[in-house]
């Protein structure tokens, strides 16, 4: 079932073209990475998603809706983090929640609000104004206002900026979470690729004006190679030379393994070491490849 | 219309509670404590009568209840604009016109909390005379009107306008033009242009209508035309208001 749906959207400010003919679909339950470089037009896209902005031209439904004839529905429905969101300075973090939790009808209980407040890690005895949060903070406050109203789709702009990595995971984790527990539609905008690799399952790379690429986000890397080191219960067990089709062994270091692997998924590559009687206890990416595909596509026409 | 009740109440709080907000108070208390001083003590202005120097005062506190709506109408979504506030906002199941109504609320509360502080300077200077009770009221029904327009039409423009410089010198440019024909001197003011500028000036159709209820002592069957004035232009500004906010873009 299709979330968001675009068509031919065109968007131009003071006769520049920002987005030109842009065509993308997300379905129900996709964790869909929006990349691009920074001016590309992933943000002009995602506020005419939210009927904030009005395009030139092209058809857009999100959850079956037109954003700007059902914007309020639609809104009531949806959450979105902006990347560059400002804060009410003077309030207090249970204020600020309870205000946009006002304005999506929700009368949060003190056990909410605190859960809603530790869950992306922050503290909820902590009653500074959002004026004297660091940015990170402020980060993970936006991140528990945009998952207020438990959102059907949740559009993230740069989620992970001025996150340290410790505070990444989390998110991750929580996101991750709350697309398998509540099938929870994510959007992600972003020129982070970590976090779409750690993330997303389908991708769509924005590039002078046009989508470059819109798929899963194993398929462009077809073709290249992925590293991925296994730790293997005994190390005793390492064929000196793997036969397999699609993986072959590059380097041994204890009990891991270093392999690469081309022209199969790597969740089939892993099942069939598995099921070859070797004994793997940790599998871990160490590249993708899509750094290098991302490059190669934005790399065409001019930068 | 529960988040519509929430809105207000953050523009209400924002605007009498803020650090802004209470230095806007502050000065103005500085400006009105030397205004009713120089009244009560400068050789001249106290000879004037008790009824004008009522008069003066009260256009005074006009003026600065004036001055704050066009403040505060601009920084309404231009300076949320440029604080990064107003997307979050926007991205609410909210629409921009509830947003634009709240905000002009906002503004009416601190016009509120101008009137109620500056009711002791306006007995200060006038306690001993006539017609203090009636200049209370026309100055509560002259100034909600008045708010109401500037901070309509500056709101609106601040909706339009994508920086709150532009905004507030739009705004602060209206307010000194519609001042002007108030320096226009006495025989310039009584000529048919003087005349004509008077009545459609609402800044101008308040001060008259205050002059001729505490100086002249006149009834409210005189007030008629400048009150019906004041009444069109308050329903023109709440209209541009929602038009102009029928579509906000960031």
């Amino acid at each position: 079932m299709k979330a968001i749906e675009i068509s031919s959207l065109k968007k131009a400010f003071a006769g520049k073209k920002v987005l030109e003919d842009i065509s993308m679909t997300v379905c129900h339950g996709d964790i869909y990475g929006f990349l691009g470089p920074n001016g590309s037009g992933k943000t002009t896209t995602l506020r005419i998603l939210l009927g904030i902005l009005y395009p030139d031209g092209g058809k857009i439904a999100v959850l079956g809706m037109d954003p700007h004839l059902d914007g309020e529905q639609l809104r009531q429905r949806v959450n979105v983090l902006p990347e560059s969101h400002g804060f009410y300075g003077w309030m207090r973090t249970k204020e600020y929640l309870r205000f946009f939790g006002q304005l999506y009808g929700l009368q949060l209980t003190s056990a909410e609000w605190r859960m809603r407040v530790e869950q992306v890690g922050l503290d909820p005895a902590d009653r500074r104004p959002i004026r004297t949060f660091s940015r990170g903070m402020k980060q993970r406050l936006g991140i528990a206002r945009s998952l207020l109203n438990d959102p059907e789709i949740l559009f993230l702009d740069e989620p992970t900026n001025g996150l340290d990595p410790k505070g990444r995971r989390k998110i991750h984790d929580l996101l991750l979470k709350l697309n398998r527990e509540k099938e929870m539609t994510i959007v992600i905008s972003t020129h982070i690729l970590d976090d779409v690799e750690r993330l997303c399952n389908r991708i769509a790379i924005l590039h002078n004006s046009k989508i470059q690429y819109e798929g899963s986000l194993f398929a462009p890397v077809a073709g290249k190679s992925i590293r991925y080191q296994f730790h293997l219960a005994d190390d005793k067990s390492i064929p000196s030379t793997w036969n397999f089709p699609g993986i072959s062994c590059q380097e041994k270091n204890g009990p891991w393994v270093t392999c690469e692997i081309k022209d199969i998924h790597p969740d089939k590559a892993l099942s069939l070491l598995v099921q070859k009687g070797i004994p793997i206890t940790e599998a871990i990416q160490v590249n993708s490849g899509l750094e290098s595909i991302y490059l190669n596509f934005t790399a065409q026409g001019k930068e | 219309m529960g988040h519509f009740k929430t809105l207000i109440k953050k523009e209400c709080v924002e605007e009498i509670f803020s650090s802004r907000g209470a230095a806007l108070y502050l000065v103005g208390c500085g400006v009105l404590s030397v205004f009713s001083l120089l009244l009560v003590s400068n050789t001249e202005l106290s000879l004037l009568d008790n009824a004008q120097a009522v008069y003066m005062m009260s256009a005074i506190i006009i003026a600065l209840a004036l001055l704050i709506a066009v403040i505060r109408g601009s920084d309404g979504f231009a300076g949320e604009r440029e604080r990064d506030t107003l997307e979050t906002l926007l991205i609410t199941p909210v629409s921009p016109v509830e947003v634009a109504i709240a905000k002009l609320m906002g503004i009416i509360s601190s016009w509120l909390v101008v009137f109620v502080f500056s009711m002791p300077y306006l007995w200060a200077v006038g306690s001993t005379g006539q017609n203090l009770l009636s200049a209370f009221e026309y100055l509560f029904v002259a100034g909600t009107l008045l708010v109401i327009i500037f901070g309509g039409f500056t709101l609106a423009l601040s909706a339009r306008m994508k920086t709150l410089k532009g905004a507030l010198s739009v705004g602060l440019t209206a307010f000194l033009l519609s001042g002007s024909p108030i320096l226009l001197g006495p025989s310039l003011r009584q000529s048919s242009i003087g005349r004509f500028i008077d009545l459609i000036n609402p800044f101008a159709d308040a001060l008259n209508m205050l002059d001729s209820v505490v100086v002249d002592s006149l009834g409210v069957l005189f007030q008629i035309i400048p009150l019906a004035i004041l009444v069109s232009y308050t329903i023109a500004a709440i209209w541009v208001l929602s038009m102009a906010t029928k579509k906000v873009e960031l």
